[in-house]
């Protein structure tokens, strides 16, 4: 099983989207898939039409009461499952808190459900914080999506920073990459040219900025799975996707 | 993940607008585009996976074919394979623990289809009131299609529910409305048996055992004749896979029923006027000799690799020119043999032979055995067979020439026929004990004549293929050490004989035999 987390410490960068549609490359593919949608706002949850609601709460949920497995929803496409989100996990880190290895225990809930499926995609909050963490030590790529602007660079550089900072947390594939690109721009494009110079492990695989990826919220389904396969922005995914994987084969971690 | 939950038959006529209606105010319907699904189905023409409790079904949807191995019960999980040729002999499906369950099923044979059903599924998707899919619901309506018989008809529509995770409370709530506002039950019939009776077709309609059930007061010589019927029928259904070659198999069960054939001609004595008996003897006799060359060549490709593996590793390759030589040979010898069993000859000899046995038998005959019950003649008949084996096995001692083995065993082998035609007349335990016995001698002495004939049979290959191929001197070498193993086994067999004869020839063997078929003026005797 391979997890890969979906992250940003800014919000409307598309982690949603990306989550979301990867994971459905993904299922298309024949993996066996599972979304985590750990945003309180539950945007991936609605994508998928479930109610953003599980039973228990954030505490039966991480005190282990319930087995993942029990709360995991089958979405409308073949291979591709959902975890939901809850408004409760706005209080995810005073409860990871009250336990012994607060920052372990997302690793420690998902390693079982490894017999399950071949790919995890977990849709992260916005912030820095024990849940982010707790996501950095779980997951084997952290995708980054950016929009190129010069605030992005040193978001870049916090986050490394922060890994660096951690024990145990070095090891997570960064994977950054530019999202909501407008080639419009002058300075979308510059940055496209020079911030992967920094950044070895910056992919070269980008999404387009594009009303397409907003009628998501209207379709409530994953891109590719109401697009033709021609469209330009399905076809970024795609390349997305086919660019992890070989990342993820070139590591060769697992 | 979806997984099965549960079948349900829509019973004939059943209109589809109807169950949809039953949802009304539960769930919308979301219907999924049709897609047509091809299933076939294989077995071995003696049924052996059937007879195991099981199907094996070949899918494909155009886009891939796969083959699904699974309890006729449903009592244990389908085994899977993805393919991409027909399925024929286990050997060529995908290997594995499951291929080689497989294998041991259907050994030899090859497997063939045995019907075809069209399946067009529609998959109705039950939305919740967020337009989510919460259960799956496949339609499944069914064409058969008996390519061989030319009969092709509807059977009966299927529907199949899948759960959605985490909406098994929705998969409950559609159960309720299929069973009870709509009546629906669930299916557990295999639509193989289903299509089978639609077809007009009984599974396990083909064996090559020998399964009479008789009536001891019958007349002997109308038995007799349901008894040659029986193995009328079986060289009949045998000839289509012979004639194609399928496996050897249909050869080999098609040349035991000419051999009972005979046997049972001249051992049932004294039924049927001696001139016909004569005639068909010499005819069923032709028919042994035009099989069995194809079925030579067919016993060594079959024991070749055990032939290899006997050899030292250094000689199996220098084999191989024998196995080139055998298939180089046998597209002749088979078409020969196609030739005979499309000759006026064949066809005439089996047209008159079944209008022989069909028709009713002689109010009044005067043939000796003709009228009275069956059972004092199989009696008779036994016992007497019986004391010939007997006297004739002790008569073998260590010095007698092979010709007294190959009598031995000619004389058994009409006993075994002789009881496995009549064992319905007899206790059963006690029979099969018998047969079983007869068995192990029979395998002695046929160890001991085959594998000098195939020792023979070789050396004159060996020339063959010196003459024919200029084959290399290693080769013959290598045969030549064949032969010397064969030869070897023969001499063990020689050598085992006298311990398993004396077995067979035991007072309590000999006991059974007295108790089972002596004859009653006989007993009179005796007391």
């Amino acid at each position: 099983m391979k997890i890969i987390a979906s992250y940003n410490i800014k919000g409307g960068v598309g982690k949603t989207a990306t989550a979301v549609n990867l994971a459905y490359l993904s299922a298309r593919e024949g993996n066996r898939t599972l979304i985590w949608d750990l945003d309180p706002q539950g945007a991936a949850t609605y994508y998928f039409r479930v109610k953003p609601k599980i039973r228990g709460g954030t505490r039966a949920l991480v005190s282990g009461h319930r087995d993942l497995d029990d709360l995991v929803k089958g979405t409308d496409f073949e291979s591709l499952d959902l975890l939901p989100a809850d408004f409760s996990y706005r209080n995810m880190d005073l409860v990871l808190e009250e336990n012994k290895r607060p920052t372990k225990q997302l690793q420690k809930l998902l390693a079982p459900m490894g017999i399950a499926y071949d790919y995890v995609f977990l849709d992260c909050p916005p912030s820095i914080s024990l849940v982010s963490e707790n996501v950095f030590r779980a997951s084997h790529v952290l995708l980054v999506p950016m929009i190129p602007t010069t605030l992005s660079a040193r978001t870049l550089d916090q986050l490394q920073e922060f890994l660096e900072g951690h024990d145990g947390l070095g090891k997570v594939n960064l994977m950054p990459f530019f999202s909501m690109v407008d080639r419009r721009k002058h300075l979308h494009v510059h940055l496209m040219e020079t911030l992967p110079e920094s950044f070895p492990t910056f992919l070269k695989a980008s999404i387009p900025y594009a009303s397409d990826v907003e009628r998501m919220g209207l379709n409530r389904m994953p891109l590719p799975a109401y697009t033709p396969p021609s469209n330009p922005v399905t076809r970024a995914y795609e390349a997305l996707w086919t660019e992890i994987k070989e990342g993820l084969a070139k590591t060769g971690r697992w | 993940m979806n997984e099965f939950d549960q079948a349900y038959l829509v019973p004939d006529g059943t209109d589809l607008q109807g169950i949809k209606d039953a949802f009304v105010g539960h769930y919308e319907i979301a219907e999924d585009e049709p897609r047509d699904l091809l299933r076939r189905f294989h077995d071995t023409f003696d049924w052996s996976l059937y007879h195991a409790g099981t199907v094996l079904e070949e899918r494909s949807d155009g886009s891939r074919r796969e083959l699904i191995w699974r309890s006729l019960r449903g009592d244990s999980p389908d085994l899977t394979w993805n393919i991409d040729r027909d399925p024929g002999f286990a050997a060529d499906l995908p290997p594995g623990p499951e291929a080689s369950r497989l294998a041991s099923l259907v050994g030899i044979r090859r497997l063939l289809p045995l019907l075809e059903v069209h399946t067009r599924i529609t998959t109705w998707r039950l939305l919740n009131e967020d337009d989510k899919t919460v259960v799956r619901l496949e339609l499944e309506q069914n064409r058969y299609e008996d390519k061989g018989r030319e009969r092709r008809g509807p059977i009966s529509t299927r529907m199949r529910l899948h759960s959605v995770k985490g909406y098994e409370i929705d998969l409950q709530e559609t159960k309720r409305l299929l069973q009870e506002d709509l009546g629906l039950s669930t299916n557990r019939t295999e639509l193989l048996l289903e299509a089978l009776a639609a077809a007009g077709r009984k599974p396990a309609d083909y064996s090559s055992q020998l399964d009479f059930r008789l009536d001891p007061e019958r007349r002997a010589d109308a038995t007799a004749k349901e008894i040659l019927l029986h193995l009328l029928n079986t060289i009949e259904d045998n000839i289509p896979g012979t004639r194609a070659n399928l496996d050897s198999e249909f050869l080999h069960d098609l040349r035991v029923a000419i051999r009972r054939t005979r046997s049972a001609l001249t051992q049932i004595k004294d039924v049927f006027a001696p001139d016909l008996v004569e005639r068909n003897k010499e005819a069923f006799g032709w028919l042994g000799e035009i099989t069995g060359p194809v079925r030579d060549l067919d016993v060594y490709l079959l024991d070749f690799n055990d032939y290899q593996a006997s050899l030292p590793e250094a000689l199996r390759p220098h084999l191989e020119p024998l196995r080139d030589f055998i298939h180089a040979h046998y597209g002749a010898e088979q078409k020969a043999l196609v030739e005979h069993l499309d000759s006026k000859r064949f066809r005439d000899l089996l047209r008159e032979w079944r209008a022989f046995l069909e028709a009713p038998v002689p109010e009044r005959s005067v043939v000796p055995n003709a009228m009275r019950p069956v059972k004092a003649v199989a009696d008779e008949r036994i016992w007497t067979m019986y004391k010939r084996v007997r006297k004739e096995g002790r008569a073998i001692t260590p010095a007698s020439p092979p010709e007294d083995m190959h009598e031995l065993r000619k004389s058994c082998k009409k006993l075994r026929y002789l009881i496995e035609f009549f064992d319905s007349l007899y206790p059963k335990q006690e029979v099969r004990q018998l047969v079983k016995l007869m068995k192990v001698l029979l395998d002695n002495l046929g160890n001991f004549q085959d594998l000098a004939v195939q020792a023979d049979h070789l050396r004159d290959m060996a020339q063959r293929m010196r003459d024919e191929t200029h084959a290399s001197t290693d080769t013959l070498l290598t045969m030549g050490v064949l032969v010397g193993h064969l030869l070897e086994h023969q001499h063990r067999a020689r050598e085992e004989f006298a311990q398993i004869f004396m077995t067979f020839d035991s007072e309590e063997h000999q006991a059974l035999f007295t108790s089972l078929f002596t004859p009653p003026k006989r007993k009179r005797k005796g007391a």
